[in-house]
């Protein structure tokens, strides 16, 4: 016979879960892990908007009205300038901004001044404005219709194309899909880690005996796994919202479509990711007794999220490499992999489909096995267990 | 009443539980004693679902008990077990409500049960802030806070200074007789058992040994022994006496160990006949004796 078999609550687990919760989202690592993260993302993307990645975007002071620095500025579509209209009364105090380094240069009817040069392409663009403003005068004046001046002032009458594309936007979505692979492993790893110390802590404190009178050894460790998962998911949803904000509001991205999208990818692959290792880390964490022999039992777990990680930065170069293509669609890595494949358009959709239906399955496959060697080990105290022993001892 | 019906239970090539079988009553305090590595806590694991049983069976009430009448029982591990850094209150409202308690009622029963234990702290320290006495009663409180049916407690008096004892011990009393709770605990202290239980199950390498009160037990033994002091006696000279044997000398007199045949009057007129008796009466094996006769036995079987 087997007793406690007979009955379950299937509730008990969110009981775990939600303390699970509670207790971390009030603890000093996690605050600190949140204020680490927003730095950290902080500055890679102050750094950006500093360098200038993407479209050069220009302050341009006018003197009054200019026909031209609208067209300019209304026809961004062009995508190779940007261009913001700083509005002055007078020539002194745009002037005064120009040297103050407020704006690139200044506009004043048909005299356009810069410091010490004017930006090339700013200068080409508004060149390119004024002359086709006084063509579509010239039409006018001949007696052209509004269809001869539409012909004249389309801002792209040439066809721009390039012999390998790398997709629209490739450099800001390098970039990311970087930031998302890098929280992707912070997360992965850092909540893995709290499930195993989460385990141990019940176990050298024995509370693990008080919980297992009350509910199941599988319900314990699927209640732990959701708790920390759905705190580390509220974390990296904050975290996005936050990296998003914070590049529009410094012109980094001007199409947060793609970095919405990238964050709606990461906040799903870490809930792949996360369902295929947590319960590895689990079990690694019932295994040992001591916090101190954590590191060692987490070892070869340690080194498969490590090398996908690594794998995953080098995708942002070659995402159609063979290895990045086989790391994509094995559940191993594909948590870190695919994201960034998907984010540089790399990704076909069966490869998607495919690695999405190995994680889900492997997952499905993990997490029966992990709960037994979880039963059969996080009552056993003093050596480390061995993974034989835990799977007789749950029979 | 909780029944342990043929348990068996092996740890690799180690048999923890070989065929343990007793019962504790409704309302009645049992003590389950034995040498460390005996089988005690493997046992009471078992009684409370934390482990499986390899065979047998625990009954409640006459019903095999699963996982969800566990839940009613209340537990207390032998190395104790509460997360260290969670607040008291918090800590016994979560295990009450894991044992389906409402939140509601799981916080008040909570503050009962801290006063009611006298735990000299705040509901909103931090287990590990707490010494190792009010450590204990607060886990005492966990195992208690959903009013259990049951209380199957491992080493509950371990560690607890004379006051705590006491404390520790009216509280069980009052569960057993005021509620008809069936309580086992197990111990070490011989002394305590022998005060509180109303019968003591005796557990030898995973195979109950003696089990019933402590009279029962006592006149189990086929012995009676008498402590005899007599002045200027001769030496050896209850040999007169049929079924009289030394057991053991003592500064002013001997113990005798009398078979279920050897008659005590006949003993004390041999003795008035040596000289002066100034002693002579039943010596009343403790607990902790019989339990060293019993032990001994299986050992040697």
């Amino acid at each position: 016979m087997s007793i406690g078999a007979t009955g379950t609550d299937r509730g008990a687990w969110r009981l775990v879960a939600a303390r699970d919760f509670r207790v971390r989202l009030r603890e000093r690592s996690f605050i600190v892990s949140t204020l680490i993260n927003l730095a950290v993302i902080s500055v890679l993307i102050v750094l950006r908007g500093v360098s200038g990645g993407g479209v050069p975007t220009f302050q341009l002071g006018v003197v009054g009205q200019s026909p031209a620095a609208d067209r300019l500025a209304s026809a961004q579509g062009l995508g190779t300038v940007r261009v913001r209209i700083v509005a002055f009364d007078d020539a002194a105090g745009a002037i005064e901004a120009l040297r103050s380094g407020g704006v690139d240069a200044v506009l004043d009817g048909t005299s356009l001044t810069g410091l010490h040069t004017i930006p090339a392409p700013l200068h080409l663009g508004l060149q390119a404005a004024e002359a086709s403003l006084r063509i579509e005068g010239v039409i006018v004046a001949l007696g052209g219709d509004a269809d001869d001046v539409a012909a004249v002032s389309d801002p792209t009458p040439l066809d721009a194309g390039v012999l390998e594309a790398g997709g629209p936007n490739r450099d800001q979505n390098g970039a990311i899909a970087f930031i998302g692979v890098l929280l992707l492993y912070g997360q992965l790893f850092g909540y893995g880690v709290w499930v195993a110390s989460g385990v141990i802590e019940e176990k050298t404190s024995r509370v693990v005996e008080m919980l297992l009178s009350t509910i199941h050894a599988r319900q314990l460790m699927l209640g732990k796994i959701a708790g920390i998962g759905l705190l580390g998911l509220a974390q990296l949803a904050f975290i996005s919202t936050f990296a998003i904000s914070l590049a529009i509001a410094v012109g980094v991205i001007d199409v947060p479509g793609t970095a919405i999208g990238a964050a709606g990818l990461v906040l799903g692959y870490f809930v792949l990711g996360y369902a295929f290792y947590a319960s590895l880390f689990a079990v690694a964490g019932a295994l040992v007794s001591r916090m101190e022999e954590l590191q060692n039992a987490l070892v070869p777990i340690n080194l498969v999220i490590l090398v996908s990680f690594i794998i995953s930065v080098g995708a942002l170069d070659d995402p159609d490499g063979t290895l990045v293509r086989i790391a994509s669609i094995l559940p191993t890595s594909a948590a870190l992999a695919m994201p960034v494949r998907i984010v540089l358009g790399s990704a076909a959709a069966w490869e998607i489909a495919l690695s999405v239906g190995l994680m889900l399955s492997a997952a499905a496959a993990f997490v029966p096995l992990a709960g037994r060697l979880y039963a059969g080990a996080v009552l056993r105290t003093g050596t480390r267990v061995k993974l034989r022993d835990a799977w007789r001892a749950a029979a | 009443m909780l029944e342990l019906i043929g348990l068996h239970r092996r740890f690799g090539d180690t048999v923890a539980l070989d065929g343990v079988s007793f019962t504790v009553p409704s309302g009645a305090l049992i003590g389950f004693v034995g040498r460390n590595g005996a089988g005690k806590t493997t046992a009471m694991r078992i009684a409370m679902g934390v482990l499986q049983a390899d065979a047998g069976e625990v009954r409640f009430r006459g019903e095999p008990v699963g996982m969800l009448d566990h839940r009613r029982f209340g537990y207390m591990p032998e190395e104790r077990g509460l997360y260290p850094r969670m607040r008291v209150l918090e800590q016994l409202a979560y295990l009450g409500r894991l044992h389906g308690l409402t939140k509601d009622d799981a916080s008040a029963r909570g503050r009962d049960l801290f006063a009611r234990l006298q735990v000299e702290a705040s509901l909103t320290d931090r287990v590990e802030a707490l010494s190792l006495g009010n450590q204990q009663r607060v886990q005492l409180a966990a195992a208690m806070i959903h009013a259990p049916e049951v209380l199957v407690l491992d080493e509950p008096f371990s560690g607890l200074d004379p006051t705590g004892v006491d404390v520790l011990a009216d509280v069980l009393l009052e569960e057993a007789r005021g509620r008809g709770v069936p309580v086992v605990f197990s111990s070490h202290q011989l002394d305590l058992v022998e005060r509180l239980c109303d019968g003591v199950v005796l557990i030898d390498r995973g195979r109950i040994v003696a089990n019933g009160t402590i009279a029962a037990l006592r006149r189990s033994r086929s012995r009676d022994l008498l402590q005899i002091d007599v002045a200027g006696a001769a030496d050896r000279w209850w040999e007169v006496v049929p079924g009289a044997a030394l057991e053991e000398q003592t500064p002013g007199g001997v113990v005798l160990a009398l078979s279920k045949d050897a008659d005590p009057q006949r003993l004390l007129d041999v003795a008035r006949a040596q000289g002066d008796v100034t002693h002579f009466a039943r010596v009343e094996k403790s607990l902790a004796e019989l339990f060293r006769e019993f032990v001994d036995e299986d050992t040697a079987a």
